[in-house]
């Protein structure tokens, strides 16, 4: 028996809230503990059952909710903000928080099986165009 | 198989890599281990006075703790990967991603090992997305 706890996230441009994402969790009737947060919600208990629970969250929404496991428990006092918890800040969930968007139309777009288009490669700049750029024109 | 991402503690690496049927290998999960056997009980740090000995594996003694003991933590995972997904120039300034210096240490180890590795940067319009998941699954449906 080994314990998982599993952070799941909803893209900003999703229409699913965190309420509908906890209800949608507690009606699977699966023995997990559940944390509603603000970003989506916190699942905790043995690890094949967590795992279970995320596979059916992901088959229901598969572009909208985005998870990865966490190492503190659920309300974990060194964690937790709501108890002054040492370690502080959400600032790396924040920062792939505002890319969500972008990694879920990859993913639709990686579904229909699109090829993104190749990108002409940066080459490096001359040293005589470079020169042309410095030199101040009359 | 066995994926090492980097930053170790991303959410966006992990999600994919698990998605298309690989294990990731992240911080979360070596951070785990010492919270559940009680060895993290100096707040607020995340390692113990063991791993930064421990990190003297990957890193010398000249080097600073903090990257020492962010080594200990990430260097037994770099060794157990079969590849690895690369981002460069992520944020630093945050989580326990926040120094450069340990950042350039993953990279040679994992180029050390020569496993397969994929460096990527961070998406920031929607055509990047699409090239972004794009690679990524290309190179983890490539690894089977």
């Amino acid at each position: 028996m080994s314990r998982e706890t599993r952070l799941l996230m909803i893209c900003p441009t999703s229409d699913v809230t965190p309420e509908m994402l906890a209800r949608t969790i507690h009606a699977m009737g699966e023995p997990v503990g559940l944390k509603e947060t603000c970003y989506g919600c916190l699942v905790e208990g043995e690890a094949d059952v967590v795992r279970r629970v995320t596979d059916k969250v992901r088959d229901m929404e598969p572009y909208a909710i985005f998870s990865k496991r966490r190492a503190y428990r659920m309300g974990d006092p060194v964690r937790c903000r709501a108890q002054h918890g040492t370690r502080p800040g959400y600032s790396q969930l924040e920062e792939e928080w505002s890319k969500l968007p972008f990694i879920r139309a990859g993913l639709i777009a990686a579904e229909k099986g699109e090829v993104p288009p190749e990108r002409p490669k940066r080459e490096k700049l001359p040293v005589l165009k470079f020169k042309e750029i410095c030199e101040v024109k009359e | 198989m066995k994926v090492f991402i980097d930053p170790p503690n991303s959410m966006i690496l992990f999600d994919l890599v698990e998605r298309f049927g690989h294990e990731p290998l992240s911080t979360m999960a070596a951070l785990q281990e010492r919270v559940d056997n009680l060895e993290v009980d100096m707040p607020p740090m995340n390692v113990t006075l063991d791993d930064v000995v421990r990190g003297l594996k990957y890193a010398g003694i000249e080097v600073p703790s903090g990257v020492r003991g962010r080594l200990a933590v990430w260097g037994p995972l770099i060794e157990e990967a079969d590849a690895a997904i690369i981002v460069d120039d992520a944020p630093f300034g945050f989580g326990c991603v926040g120094c450069e210096r340990s950042e350039l240490m993953v990279k040679y180890l994992i180029r050390r090992r020569g496993i397969p590795a994929l460096r990527l940067q961070y998406p920031e319009t929607e055509e990047d997305g699409i090239e972004f998941v794009a690679k990524v699954k290309g190179f983890l449906e490539g690894l089977q």
